[in-house]
């Protein structure tokens, strides 16, 4: 206990003594923790950003997704298959599930004429499970869809039509033909790129089965599910058996995984760069470890002396061995914490948020990172000091005395 | 009576083999004996052998024929980190250049040694530290480094750091050599002083002879062969006069003048304390 103490306490104290050595001889390992952590982090938030934007398309980990069709080429009847999906789906009492239609049209009309846009209907759950972000406004609730005056969302490039009008203040859209009415606007999707144009307006399924009379034969329908992704593989199998019994053998049933999660190759080309970049701060750490070697193998020469002295009042060779290696670990460990905290600034930084911007779950600093930064910056200042430590303890006490 | 003695020589020879494979003999059949309490110098020309001798008894060295026994343990049968342990408790060193540590403060310095013990001393070893400072009259420079010490001071600080643990054995090796005569008079008395109020063993060598007055018993060392001499006993002993006539260009050396004729005779004829305080007269 003492001679743990004792040798922490004189690492430190011979540390403090040759602070500008040991400063410069640390700049090398802090900044390769910080880029290794860093790295890791960035990775982190590349994997998010990457997994949010497949998202809006594919909907979030694990995206069951359901379609049908007549293999006999007489049109379909949607009615009545919406009804046994539900009616089957009640078994299972999925918490997120959403119908989607996405090529139907709607006329609406606009300050300047009656033009046709396209139309989603969907459940208040499908922006949940394809995090669709808003740019202003908020998205559907449960009980919108019995509102006399059914809420939209629109587009972005749809709300310039009408010059941007402030939401909530009575904006709604005229919509002409079968759908015909006022609907109030309340949210307004972001343009998902520069120079995206696309008119759209998205509403709720009910809201607009609840005015047509009969859902057109050429307008799919498509089911999604967002389950836990632990479950998927069970429940996936037995929903799509479920759903073709009972079903005569001209309907074909398509249940299948939408989301990204379910594609090994984005998980492999994120590892891929985590490698790459992590590579590279190990051939820096490895660096700055060598520079270590060298520095403390320089200022071992000159300490041989003291080492002697030492020896002359009890120190053992343990003792000399673990002070000079503990020498080295404390160092590199202090320039670990630095570079961690350089890692948390990079991370923080303006500019690093501008890169990832749109991200809704900027996930929280990465302990794996630190923990494999500080155990990186150990490790090598445990292999750093442990040729000067030999070296220390292989010293003659009587030659390092003599003068 | 026989009393186990601290520490004990018998036989001890020690010799080391050159590059062309002749063999150098630097000491040869030292017996010697140190009680808890003595006070013994050493004196001879460089290269005698002094320091090879301090070592082995400080336990650093190990003989190439003969024992030394410490407390009536056979040293060569103890393990390296037992041996170290039993040296860092029991025996303290001065050197001639002090071998303090660079850059660190005299607190620190004499924390070190307190730094290999455990328990109790080890965790009080600050305030022990500073109390040996102000017994060695450095309580006001205790935050100074060697640097910027003079040397006088600087040895004060190795006597402090020699003493903290309470050791039973000091080994003092040429403790004033660094230092002018005036200084190094009143290091040794001090040196003196804090170890018989720690009823401890001191062992100065040096070619001094100012210094090895101050000893109870005298040691020649001359050839790797060590020969009793009193100092204090008329000059009428062949052995004693030898011993002088050797010793006498060194010690002229040392004061950096001429010995006079009288002072033989002078020392000779007064007991051993006024022996000390003539010294210093003589030296300053």
């Amino acid at each position: 206990m003492t001679g743990l103490v004792g040798a922490l306490g004189e690492a430190w104290s011979e540390l403090r003594h040759h602070k500008l050595r040991v400063l410069l001889s640390l700049i090398g390992i802090a900044v390769s923790v910080g880029a290794l952590t860093a790295v890791v982090a960035l990775s982190e938030y590349q994997q998010q950003q990457m997994a949010e934007q497949s998202d809006v398309s594919g909907g979030r980990p694990a995206t069951v997704s359901i379609s049908a069709g007549r293999t006999d080429g007489s049109p379909m009847d949607w009615q009545a298959f919406d009804a046994h999906v539900a009616q089957v789906s009640e078994r299972y009492s999925f918490t997120y599930q959403t119908r989607l239609v996405n090529n139907a049209t709607v006329d609406i009309q606009t300050p300047e004429q009656v033009r046709s846009v396209g139309a989603w209907l969907v459940d208040p759950a499908y922006p949940i499970i394809h995090r669709t972000p808003l740019l202003e406004g908020r998205w559907f609730q449960d009980a919108d869809a019995e509102l006399l005056a059914p809420p939209v969302v629109i587009t972005e490039a749809l709300w310039d039509v009408y010059g941007r009008p402030a939401l909530g203040g009575g904006f709604a859209l005229q919509l002409q033909g079968d759908a015909g009415g006022s609907y109030t606007v309340i949210g307004v999707t972001p343009k998902q790129y520069d120079g995206d144009n696309e008119k759209r307006v998205v509403m709720l399924f009910d809201s607009y089965r609840s005015r047509v009379e009969q859902l057109s034969a050429d307008t799919p329908v498509m089911w999604e599910v967002w389950m836990p992704e632990a479950e998927v593989a069970d429940i996936g199998p037995l929903l799509a058996a479920d759903l073709r019994a009972s079903l005569d053998k001209s309907v074909d049933v398509t249940v299948s995984r939408t989301d990204w999660a379910s594609r090994p190759e984005m998980q492999n080309s994120s590892a891929m760069f985590e490698m790459i970049t992590g590579a590279i701060a190990g051939l820096v750490l490895l660096l700055g470890g060598l520079g270590l070697v060298n520095i403390q193998l320089v200022a071992m020469r000159q300490r041989i002396r003291e080492i002697g002295v030492r020896r002359s009042f009890g120190a053992t060779g343990g003792r000399i061995f673990t002070s000079v290696l503990l020498e080295s670990v404390v160092a590199t460990a202090v320039a670990g914490v630095i570079g961690i905290a350089l890692a948390v600034a990079i991370l923080r930084a303006p500019f690093v948020l501008t890169m990832f911007q749109g991200m809704q779950d900027i996930p929280p600093f990465p302990m794996r990172a630190a923990v494999t930064g500080l155990i990186a910056a150990v490790a090598i200042g445990a292999l750093a000091g442990f040729i000067p430590a030999l070296m220390a303890v292989r010293s003659n006490v009587i030659d390092a005395l003599r003068f | 009576m026989e009393l186990v003695s601290l520490v004990r020589l018998e036989g001890v020879a020690k010799h080391v083999i050159l590059p062309d494979d002749s063999r150098l003999d630097i000491l040869r059949d030292i017996e010697l004996a140190i009680a808890a309490g003595d006070h013994v110098a050493i004196v001879g020309r460089s290269g005698s052998g002094k320091s090879t001798l301090l070592n082995l008894m400080g336990m650093l060295d190990r003989p190439s024929e003969g024992a030394v026994w410490f407390r009536g343990e056979p040293v060569r049968k103890m393990r390296r980190g037992k041996l170290d342990k039993l040296r860092g408790r029991n025996v303290g060193f001065v050197f001639q250049q002090f071998n303090l540590l660079a850059g660190r403060t005299a607190l620190e310095n004499v924390e070190m040694p307190l730094g290999y013990a455990s328990g109790r001393s080890f965790w009080n070893r600050r305030r022990t530290a500073t109390a040996m400072l102000e017994r060695v009259g450095l309580g006001h420079r205790i935050d100074s480094t060697p640097e910027q010490l003079s040397g006088g001071e600087q040895q004060r600080v190795a006597i402090a750091r020699a003493l903290v643990r309470r050791p039973a054995l000091i080994l003092a090796d040429e403790p004033t050599g660094a230092l002018d005569v005036e200084t190094g008079g009143s290091v040794m008395a001090l040196l003196d002083e804090i170890a018989s109020e720690a009823d401890a063993a001191l062992v100065t060598i040096t070619h001094d002879l100012h210094v090895a007055a101050r000893a109870r018993r005298h040691y020649r060392l001359e050839a790797g062969v060590l020969t009793p001499f009193d100092l204090s006993a008329p000059a009428a002993g062949a052995a004693a006069a030898a011993a002088y006539d050797r010793i006498a260009p060194e010690l002229a050396e040392s004061v950096g003048g001429p010995l006079s004729d009288e002072q033989p005779q002078a020392e000779a004829s007064t007991s051993e304390d006024e022996l000390a305080a003539d010294a210093v007269e003589v030296a300053s």
